[in-house]
């Protein structure tokens, strides 16, 4: 602090605690909700600060009467498999793009680049094309160079249609999501503060590439890996949009999924908000632990003072 | 040296040779962004010059048929105009809440760890889950203005007015977009030497100065970063709450272009139509971006 001024350091704080509980309230509403019953939210007519004393009841509630236990786990493996891709190619690739001499490096740092500018929701249309039947490519591949017409012509066999869909997998929602490739500019920041000389010194210890990448870099990185792990994790946990079209069953559906469809099923009487509500805690507090825990690691991992 | 080489845009020069362990390195990404990112794109401006029937019904060439379908359509330029009111006032709100509660927590106050903490806390819960609560909260009968209803029947309903709902949306976008501008900012003003705001006070200058005349041109990079992120971040991120808050009504007093695709695409089986406004969505995004590269390159501040 540089002066001392009891005013401004009031305002200051006034404005925090502003900010704390602008973030707070709704969980807080959700939370005080959360313990009463249905019965009780009834009778009052509608929102009261009253601690009801059901909440674990309404636990009990989503954990037997819905899927969400189960499509917690399936957010759990869609955002594992999302952090580790995006952390590991990444990792791999950006290893590449600073410590090879390459001239290919310019290109493939712009390819990679560009996938930040556009985010994955602004092209579910024909991404859920291509995961209803990834193998597209290939047909379109036989088909434009003439594989087809030659094969037929030869061998009288016509090449069949390929099709495979990865529609309600957790690869199929979770890779799509993993195309993103910011860790490859924060991991790059990161290696060009290393020292230069380091793979040369390495070299003249007997360590090639892949060995100096797996035994001295990977260890020199462990800060922003896992603080990328961590906000991918999470970013995997919160998507939304993707997942309601890749996932159309219950039973291959993310949890953020599955509770939006819970929200959606009665339309005319009360719905039953404290479960709602329940609902809703249970589904975040996964991420939100995970972050509340480790809020010092990500940002300062991320080193998102852009230098 | 090095460093100037590779900020003036060129590459640095790596130690290792070799381009089959070089391939091996690049493959993994390069196929996955191949595949469900260029090829998508790819294929969104492919179907917008042809007419596709759902179900693999077979195409048909149509030129521009698509785009001026698309562009002649009111209901399309009233979601564009939405979208760009929303995009103004939300990413507004979320920077200056932002930035102020950045600027508090940097004076180094006793709650400032805490703060620093909670404040974050949102980017952790997804859109669509606070929608599902943000929609009871401001429920006309269950939530906490109903008893604004009651003595003023019909005056805050989101499920009849249109600016009710669009209000509602705002909120919760600004409510889960606070976070991460508050990080970016609150690391841009640490990253300010101590030196400089120290000499400023010896020079005189009271708070309210260093925060116009230091902190906040100093933080010109930080603030277009959260401006750039915001603006792309918006276009997308609304769709969460908007489906489970409003369903991009009543009326259509919701429903923003990334709504209005899916709901084309996805409920209507319009995909020649949700694939061209994909692609009209996505150059729009393109230059805003570039726009706002090409603007904060000219007010770039050396520290």
């Amino acid at each position: 602090m540089i002066e001392k001024s009891a005013a401004i350091d009031r305002t200051a704080t006034v404005l925090l605690l502003l900010g704390m509980a602008f973030v707070l309230a709704p969980l807080v509403i959700a939370f005080v909700t959360a313990t009463q019953s249905y019965q009780q939210f009834v009778q009052a007519g509608g929102i009261r600060f009253r601690i009801g004393g059901h909440f674990l009841d309404n636990i009990r509630l989503i954990v037997t009467e819905t899927q969400l236990p189960r499509q917690l786990w399936n957010s759990f493996v869609i955002s594992l498999l999302v952090a580790a891709i995006k952390c590991a190619f990444a990792f791999a690739a950006t290893f590449a793009l600073v410590f090879f001499d390459s001239r290919m490096n310019r290109a493939i740092f712009a390819v990679t680049i560009a996938t930040v500018m556009l985010p994955l929701e602004l092209v579910v249309i024909t991404t859920y094309q291509i995961v209803a039947n990834v193998l597209m490519p290939v047909n379109w591949f036989v088909e434009a160079t003439g594989l087809d017409w030659l094969a037929g012509s030869i061998a009288g066999v016509r090449v069949p249609e390929l099709r495979l869909s990865l529609l309600d997998t957790h690869i199929g929602v979770a890779a799509p999501i993993a195309t993103s490739c910011t860790s490859v500019f924060i991991y790059r920041q990161f290696f060009l503060t290393l020292p230069r000389d380091l793979p040369r010194s390495a070299a003249m210890d007997g360590a090639g590439p892949l060995h100096f990448m797996v035994d001295i870099l990977l260890p020199l990185s462990w800060t922003p890996l896992i603080a990328t792990f961590m906000f991918w994790f999470i970013g995997g946990w919160t998507s939304y949009l993707w997942p309601l079209i890749a996932a159309s069953t219950p039973d291959a559906q993310p949890a953020v999924v599955g509770l939006a469809k819970l929200a959606t099923t009665d339309p005319e009487r009360i719905p039953n908000v404290p479960m709602l509500m329940t609902g809703a805690l249970f589904v975040s507090i996964i991420p939100v632990t995970l972050i509340a825990v480790m809020q010092r690691q990500i940002v300062r991992g991320m080193n998102l003072s852009e230098k | 040296m090095d460093r100037r080489t590779w900020k003036a845009g060129k590459m640095r020069q790596g130690f290792y040779g070799g381009n089959l362990t070089y391939a091996m390195l690049v493959a993994p990404i390069l196929f996955l962004i191949f595949l469900f990112f260029y090829v998508p794109v790819g294929l969104a401006f492919f179907w917008s010059f042809f007419l596709e029937r759902p179900f693999g019904g077979g195409s048909q060439f149509v030129g521009l048929q698509n785009f001026s379908r698309v562009l002649s359509d009111p209901v399309y330029w009233e979601a564009l105009q939405r979208t760009v009111v929303f995009m103004i006032v939300a990413p507004g709100l979320a920077i200056g809440i932002s930035l102020v509660l950045a600027l508090a927590a940097d004076r180094g106050l006793r709650l400032s760890q805490a703060a620093r903490n909670i404040v974050i806390w949102p980017k952790a819960v997804a859109g669509a889950s606070i929608g599902v609560v943000f929609v009871f909260i401001f429920n006309p009968f269950l939530g906490i203005f109903s008893p604004i209803n009651d003595l003023f029947p019909g005056l805050w309903n989101p499920r009849i007015d249109g600016n009710d709902a669009f209000a509602t949306i705002v909120v919760a976008q600004v409510w889960n977009g606070i976070p991460f501008n508050f990080i970016i900012l609150l690391s841009g003003l640490q990253a300010i030497p101590d030196t400089l705001t120290k000499s400023a006070a010896m020079d005189g200058a009271g708070s309210w100065r260093r925060i116009l005349d230091i902190q906040l041109p100093l933080l010109t990079p930080q603030l277009f970063l959260t401006f750039v992120l915001e603006f792309v971040g918006t276009v997308v991120e609304a769709f969460g709450l908007i489906d489970t808050m409003t369903e991009g009504g009543p009326g259509e007093a919701t429903t923003l272009l990334i709504y209005k695709i899916y709901v084309d695409g996805f409920k209507a089986y319009d995909l020649s139509g949700a694939a061209t406004q994909t692609v009209l969505l996505m150059i729009f995004v393109i230059v805003m971006v570039l726009l706002q590269f090409r603007i904060e390159k000219h007010v770039k501040y050396e520290r």
